[in-house]
């Protein structure tokens, strides 16, 4: 019966892999365990037991070869057609048990990271000897537990691992064979069971080779695997890297090909310089966290602020004893539990780091506490991460990973140095090729050995309780008439959201005090919060880049999501070189900081802040608390009310405060240097850079205090732009052409001089911009280069900014075709700039005016009424999908702003107004919203047949919408349950959010497409490029060049079959065989309104003749 | 057809009250009301024709308009009769206080209760069903007169007074006052209520149906009105006879350790008022304004909830004795809710949790069991704990306070 159904099965996996042409067949260790537990029942030969035997043991006998070699074939081809059987079992498992394996694997990591095999064989074997929990393991597992013995060069036991899995119907897999291998060569074991070992292997369908082309070794495994190999093959070779591929994109056919290969710019530091900021970065992360002194340190400090720092100083090491006793205490008890599993879940990882590191972890916490409190599971998610952080740093360190990573970048910077040879490579091909030639040492990704997202927050739920528990203060601290008493400093409560209830830890008002007054002037940051203080790692695969050893993900996702990162990894890596390689170039921009603007903006902040300018004054400044009874409890309505507003003020005014503070304090620190900002993309593609609260997408703040490190001569046409970029920058001639802005920008020079020479005692000109402090910074770069003997001459660090109008428009125009579309969003050549809210807004208003003559009375009422403002934030939604209700409501706001507005006819008129608004819409784009419809149509199909959905970027990176019906899980924890809501792969898609994110989705993924290209481009002409989103950054020099740059790209990017392309990736992937799932999706591609890009090839050339907008102001610009 | 003194071209009024729909209605002001002139109970039986549920339910339909919030209607004039003797069943003799009517909409019930003789005021939200409560039996109120419009108005002498405005909008705390919504003492002055004492007799009493998109908030917001003598309560004690869900029904009785029912609700709203189960009905009984006719019943994982409930919620007359007073009500609530926000909890941690002083010696005087869960007091209990707090100034500390001042906000928003 069983042989019948194997041959079956076999039949099915041969044809089906034959379909699928066999390419990538290479399937992920995980894929191939699941393929095999489901496949486990009907191997089980009858040979199975006698194959027990292990090479060791002197009676190999004919043992397991025929049981293994044939079903491997089997398997191997199996794994290309894994879709399926993995998608029926996911179903069916549910996502508990994913939780489930996760968590053991996570502990099994652990007690090898402590060197304690003995404890994680007993943990498998609690596991392995009861059939139900076995079907949890899988051959990883095993491996773990092979590793750690294989370690201790335990020969015996990793055998007794291989009867094991032998037993279990699991079948080794090559990590299985590297731990074999690698224990031999550590323990000298005799050729013989060398020899028995690698046939082995042989006879599972593996090769050599792949062990070390596949596996990933830390410390001297990969040393001691490759002895073991020479005992029996003396002249074996490690096999050669293999050749670098290259991207076969049509968009960057130009980008990288080899004949037009140029050399990578160079910095403006030397080898050595390079090397010494590499090693300031080290140190700064091995420390883990950097603490500064914030911009408030210049003002002078109280006696009172002397005396609670010394009070607070007491506390602290009072804090830290009785925290690391109540550590020490929990851990005693773990470990002396004993339970039916005979371990407490949390022991291990408890154990991971000196004790004192957790303790600094809470004390870190614990300073960074706001009087409003802060929500238990932000807190939670905090400790357990910071705790991951550390303890992957000293995984890293441990398998000398980072020594590896060392070398290279030592290297590494070579291709950067200004002293050093130019070369043709690009950072992630320089990177890759120093990696293959190093040759031996560990792997640089670290074995998949992430946490799952409820063992964080059990974690950190756990360290807070300690927390809570354990740090108390006297009462009578600040009022010795009190009687003393020990009282908690945290307390725990409950704050009520309508119908839900959220936990929040507060700290105690004596605490808030304590602290308030010390007015303490350093501040403890993650050094991820730091910009980099040298070039960051090269991206060169989605586990491995930016920061030295923070871990960084190359695509961000919400916690517990990984969708993302399973796609990337099955995504073959040449895909995404064009997307690292952006993202390495956006990161290699060297910045430094504008000095004389950042010293006005502290000396602003430390006096009395400044609301109209952005600069959020100090608490101090907050309106006085409104006179009341001191007994609150005889307070009347009102009284109350103003107690409320008083004290939602000054949160408000605390939070950005603190925002402020942490982003000048962080500049204030990196003045001196020059820095960098690694990036990472989310789901969609869209670009950021890594460190948090300082970096070039902030506020008009930020941004006005950051220079590029590298200055370019203005050239000719620079110091016009530099104008221009003013008149942008202040939000003023929005309609006038860019030469009507240059010579207004002439006109008010005096203005412009006067604000640069005298920015807080003069006109005051640029304080009534549109974006102050930027307006400001160039107002001093327009005074220094006029000031300059040539200003063609003058050297210049600024930014000059080029922005999108209305980009997602732009892209829906030139999918459509939409000749009028386009030119109302500045596609098309016209003399002045076009404003789409304008055109929109007129358009309705024809509508209307046709409506009132023929007596319809809401058109009758709407008098007057219609204006840009009235439909502008309707249009710009519009192509985020915004919906009639949405955009009703939206509408409705609008309307009730206006007094005179009848409320009466508030709904009917908004209910008229948006279908007319949409109705103009489609006149104007008349594809854009069959585009969005067909976008819509299909993602529900997907939603609704139970996947999710996903599509491939122009440039190659894989994406697919994180959006789940979400089910949470509770957390029980002594002082709350945690409701925390798991998004795993296992769940059924969220079909609204799956539908209505799909358009937006696709359209952003397109702007960053258009971005990376721009950014690639730009490299090789040698520009300095970097992106807010559909806002792009040059040096005024280079403007001309990157409009240029930006408008290829854009036709480029257009004239690819994008919504073609999109809907055979469709048909592809959902329609070509019923999915096990239910049905597939009945897709009707190509959708008929959908004019295909082929079909309109004279329309679309005179698009593309003049594409990309956002340029027609070259066309304008005297030259 | 039309029964004795209805006033001509009432039948038409189905018709006509669509071609007014427009006509300016605001919530009136001076009160012109009859109360003087007659006593009640001496109200003669007018029977006024009854519509039936069909016509009734294709007057829903009629007036209703996209964009207005779900409602739930007295169609059937059977239901109609059993409300009706409900609400009259057990009433003293004597004088009765005038019955404020909330949405009544096509007015099944209200032409019920005027038939029986009861003083009725019909609030109404929804503009367009005001001309069919008026123009038939009763006086429109504009803000510059009152009009007695109807001959039926005389007749009828001020026993049914139409109401612009909306019971569950109510003193909104933010923003300007926009009709419907409106404020309570308008409300009151209109219908010539004065306040009186909280342990005087029943002032007004009030039916309707709870918005079931609210409805928990509604609750909320009525004990919160209650136990700060605030809003409709500013008048004293006044009556509610609310059709809720079975399952709220459920939550406001229950008793402790009954799992997943008894909340913080529970214990305020048992502590507060006297809480009577007037008549139980099946949902579809009512009827919706949706355009399909579908019944919408709210859906209930735990608690049965296959009726309506009528309850009679009236406030106790003893609440503010001992040292619950209306100033202080707020903390009490506060306690309530955080002690109940994780029922399986124990009291002690709840009290140590927020650092009071002497929790376990203040738990030992109440007799409460050391390890006694939050989810095993009763009502009492909490009262009594509450006192008990309240004598040993723990609620002194001042971020108690400030607590307590922060849940009011997000409880009122």
């Amino acid at each position: 019966m069983y042989i019948r159904q194997l041959k079956v099965e076999r039949k099915l996996s041969i044809a089906a892999s034959q379909q699928a042409l066999g390419g990538q067949a290479k399937a992920k260790p995980k894929v191939k365990a699941k393929a095999k537990t489901k496949a486990k029942k009907s191997l089980k030969s009858p040979k199975g037991k006698v194959a027990a035997a292990a090479w060791s043991q002197s009676h190999a006998g004919p043992h397991s070869v025929y049981a293994h070699s044939k079903p491997r074939v089997a398997a191997v081809k199996e794994s290309a057609k894994v879709q399926r059987p993995r998608r029926v079992r996911e179903e069916k498992d549910g996502s508990q048990y994913k939780i489930l394996q996760q968590t053991i694997q996570s502990n099994l990591e652990c007690f090898l990271f402590l060197q304690q095999p003995e404890k994680a064989e007993r943990l498998l074997l609690l596991y392995h000897s009861s059939p139900a929990k076995r079907k949890l393991l899988n051959v990883n597992a095993y491996n773990i537990v092979m590793r750690s013995w294989a370690r201790k060069g335990c020969l015996q036991r990793i055998n007794r691992l291989f009867s094991m899995l032998e037993s279990v119907g699991l079948r080794p897999s090559l990590d299985s064979y590297a731990a074999a291998l690698e224990c031999m060569g550590r323990s000298q074991s005799s050729t013989k069971a060398i020899w028995r070992c690698v046939q082995q292997l042989k006879n599972d369908g593996f090769h050599v080779d792949e062990l070390f082309q596949k596996c990933l070794f830390e410390e001297d495994e990969k040393e001691k695997v490759l002895r073991a190999i020479r005992i029996v093959q003396p002249n074996y070779q490690l096999p050669p890297p293999p050749n670098p591929q290259t991207c076969k994109s049509s968009l960057l056919q130009d980008f990288y090909s080899k004949e037009k290969l140029v050399s990578y710019p160079k910095l403006d530091f030397s080898v050595q310089e390079l090397q010494e900021r590499f090693q300031q970065q080290l140190e700064l992360e091995l420390d883990s966290t950097v603490t500064i002194e914030s911009v408030e340190s210049t003002k002078p400090v109280t006696p009172q602020a002397i005396k609670a720092r010394k009070l607070l100083a007491t506390l602290r090491s009072r804090w830290h004893d009785s925290i690391l006793q109540a550590l020490q205490k929990s851990k005693h008890n773990m470990s002396q539990l004993k339970t039916v599993s005979g371990y407490n879940i949390l022991y291990p990882y408890l154990c991971l780091l000196p004790d004192e590191e957790y303790v600094g972890i809470m004390l870190q916490i614990l300073n960074t506490f706001s009087p409003q409190g802060e929500s238990l599971a932000v807190l939670a998610r905090e400790l357990g991460s910071k705790v991951y952080n550390r303890y992957i740093t000293q995984r890293k360190l441990r398998s000398r990973q980072l020594e590896k990573v060392q070398e290279v970048y030592e290297d590494y910077i070579h291709l950067l140095a200004k002293d050093s040879q130019p070369d043709e490579y690009l950072p992630r091909e320089y990177w890759e090729k120093l990696v293959a030639e190093a040759g031996f040492g560990p792997s640089l990704n670290l074995k998949d050995c992430s946490w799952p997202y409820m063992l964080l927050m059990r974690l950190g739920m756990h360290m807070l309780e300690l927390l809570v528990q354990a740090v108390k203060v006297p009462r009578n601290i600040l009022n010795p008439r009190l009687e003393h008493k020990l009282i908690p400093v945290l307390y725990h409560i409950y704050s009520f959201r309508s119908s839900w209830q959220v936990g929040l830890i507060k700290p105690h008002p004596i605490f808030s005090q304590i602290v308030s007054d010390a007015a303490e002037t350093l501040l403890t940051f993650n050094s991820s919060a730091i910009p980099m203080l040298c070039p960051p790692v090269p991206w060169t695969s989605p586990h491995f880049g930016a920061f030295v050893l923070n871990d960084t993900r190359l695509m961000r996702f919400v916690d517990g999501a990984i969708q993302h990162q399973l796609l990337l990894e099955q995504c073959p890596p040449v895909n995404l070189h064009p997307v690292l390689d952006a993202l390495n170039q956006l990161g290699n921009c060297a910045w430094k900081i504008n000095q004389p603007v950042l010293d006005i903006i502290i000396s602003i902040f430390n006096d009395k802040g400044n609301e109209k300018l952005d600069i959020p004054p100090p608490i101090s400044e907050a309106p006085r608390p409104p006179a009341a009874p001191s007994n609150s409890s005889t307070w009347n309505k009102s009284q109350k009310q103003e107690v409320l507003l008083y004290k939602k003020k000054t949160a408000e005014m605390h939070s950005l405060r603190m925002d402020a503070l942490y982003k000048l304090s962080i500049a204030n620190y990196v003045r001196d240097k020059v820095f960098w900002f690694p990036h990472n993309m989310d789901f969609r593609g869209r670009t950021y850079p890594c460190p948090p609260y300082f970096n070039h997408l902030g506020n008009d703040v930020t941004r006005a205090i950051l220079l590029f490190a590298e200055g370019r001569p203005l050239g000719p046409k620079g110091l016009d732009w530099l104008k221009i970029h003013l008149i942008n920058l202040t939000g003023l001639k929005k309609k006038s052409a860019l030469q009507e802005r240059l010579e207004y920008a002439n006109e008010i020079m005096e203005e412009i001089l006067d604000s640069a020479d005298h920015p807080l005692t003069g006109r005051k000109w640029w304080m009534n911009t549109d974006e102050p402090w930027q307006a400001l910074a160039c107002c001093m770069e327009i005074a220094k280069a006029s000031r300059s003997p040539d200003p063609a001459a003058y050297i210049s660090h600024f930014p000059v900014h080029q922005d999108g109008s209305c980009n997602g428009l732009q892209h829906y125009a030139a999918l459509g075709r939409d000749l009028i579309g386009a030119s109302s969003v500045n596609l098309m050549p016209c003399n002045v700039p076009q404003d789409v809210y304008s055109a929109v807004a007129q358009q309705v208003e024809e509508f209307r005016k046709k409506d009132a003559e023929q007596g319809v009375k809401v058109a009758q009422v709407l008098q007057g009424f219609v204006s840009r403002k009235v439909v502008k934030q309707t249009v710009m939604t519009v192509v985020y999908g915004v919906t009639r209700y949405g955009g009703r409501l939206q509408i409705e706001k609008r309307l009730k702003e206006i007094d005179e507005f009848p409320e009466e006819y508030l709904w009917e008129a908004s209910h008229y107004l948006v279908k007319q608004v949409f109705n103009s819409i489609k006149e104007m784009f008349s594809a854009t919203r069959d585009i969005q419809n067909w976008l819509t149509d299909s993602a529900k199909l997907i939603a609704q047949s139970g996947r999710t959905v996903e599509w491939v970027t122009p440039l190659g990176l894989p994406i697919v919408q994180p959006y789940y019906r979400s089910s949470s899980t509770v957390l029980n924890c002594g002082m709350q349950n945690l409701s925390v809501k798991n998004s795993s792969s296992n769940q059924k898609p969220d079909t609204v959010k799956q539908k209505n994110a799909f358009p937006p989705n696709f359209i952003h993924s397109l702007d960053s497409t258009h971005m990376m290209l721009t950014a690639l481009h730009c490299l090789r002409r040698g520009l300095t490029f970097v992106s807010v989103h559909d806002c792009y950054w040059t040096h005024a020099l280079t403007v001309d060049v990157m409009n240029q740059i930006c408008r290829q790209q854009f036709v480029a990017l257009h004239s690819e079959k994008i919504l073609q392309d999109l809907s055979e990736f469709m048909l592809e992937k959902y329609c070509r065989y019923s999915s096990p799932v239910g049905k597939p999706p009945p897709l009707s591609f190509p959708p008929t309104p959908i004019p295909l890009p082929g079909v309109v090839v004279p329309r679309c050339s005179r698009v593309v003749s003049s594409a990309w907008g956002l340029l027609w102001r070259e066309a304008v610009l005297p030259s | 057809m039309l029964a004795g003194r209805a006033p001509p071209g009432a039948a038409g009024c189905c018709r006509r009250f669509l071609a007014a729909a427009l006509r300016p209605l605001l919530c009136g002001l001076p009160s012109c009301w009859a109360t003087a002139r007659r006593a009640a109970g001496q109200w003669p039986s007018p029977s006024l024709r009854v519509p039936e549920a069909a016509e009734a339910e294709r007057l829903v339909q009629q007036v209703q308009r996209t964009g207005v919030p779900l409602r739930r209607f007295i169609a059937c004039p059977q239901l109609a009769r059993t409300v009706q003797r409900c609400l009259q069943g057990g009433a003293s003799p004597g004088p009765q206080p005038v019955l404020l009517e909330c949405a009544p909409g096509p007015g099944i019930l209200t032409r019920t209760l005027l038939n029986a003789g009861v003083r009725v005021v019909a609030l109404e939200s929804n503009s367009a069903f005001l001309p069919n409560l008026q123009t038939g039996y009763c006086i429109q109120i504009s803000s510059t007169e009152t009009n007695f419009i109807q001959s039926l108005e005389n007749s009828l002498d001020g026993q049914l007074k139409v109401i612009y405005g909306d019971f569950f909008r109510l003193d909104p705390l933010t923003g300007t006052v926009k009709p419907p919504a409106m404020c309570s003492d308008k409300l009151f002055e209109t219908m010539g209520v004065a306040a009186v004492p909280w342990r005087a007799d029943v002032p007004v009493r009030i039916f309707g149906i709870l918005p079931q998109r609210k409805e928990r908030n509604t609750l909320w917001r009525l004990l919160f009105a209650l136990y700060e003598c605030n809003s409709i309560y500013r008048y004293g004690r006044v009556e509610l006879n609310i059709f809720i869900s079975e399952k709220e029904y459920k939550v406001l009785t229950a008793k402790p350790g009954e799992a997943r029912a008894y909340q913080a609700l529970s214990v305020l709203c048992q502590i507060g008022c006297e809480i009577q189960l007037l008549h139980m009905e099946p949902w579809s009984s009512f009827v919706t304004n949706l355009k399909n006719g579908g019944l919408a019943v709210p859906k209930s994982m735990w608690l049965p909830n296959d009726h309506l409930c009528l309850v009679r919620l009236t406030p106790q007359q003893n609440l503010f004795t001992r040292g619950l007073k209306p100033t202080n009500s707020a903390t009490f609530i506060f306690m309530v809710k955080q002690c109940l926000a994780k029922p399986k909890s124990r009291l002690t941690d709840r009290l140590n949790s927020w650092s009071l002083d002497n929790g376990g010696k203040l738990q030992r005087a109440l007799e409460i069991p050391k390890n006694a869960e939050t989810r095993n007091l009763y009502p009492e209990d909490y009262r009594r704990l509450f006192e008990a707090l309240q004598n040993s100034n723990m609620f002194t500390e001042t971020w108690f306070h400030d607590e307590v001042l922060e849940s009011i906000r997000n409880i009122n928003l």
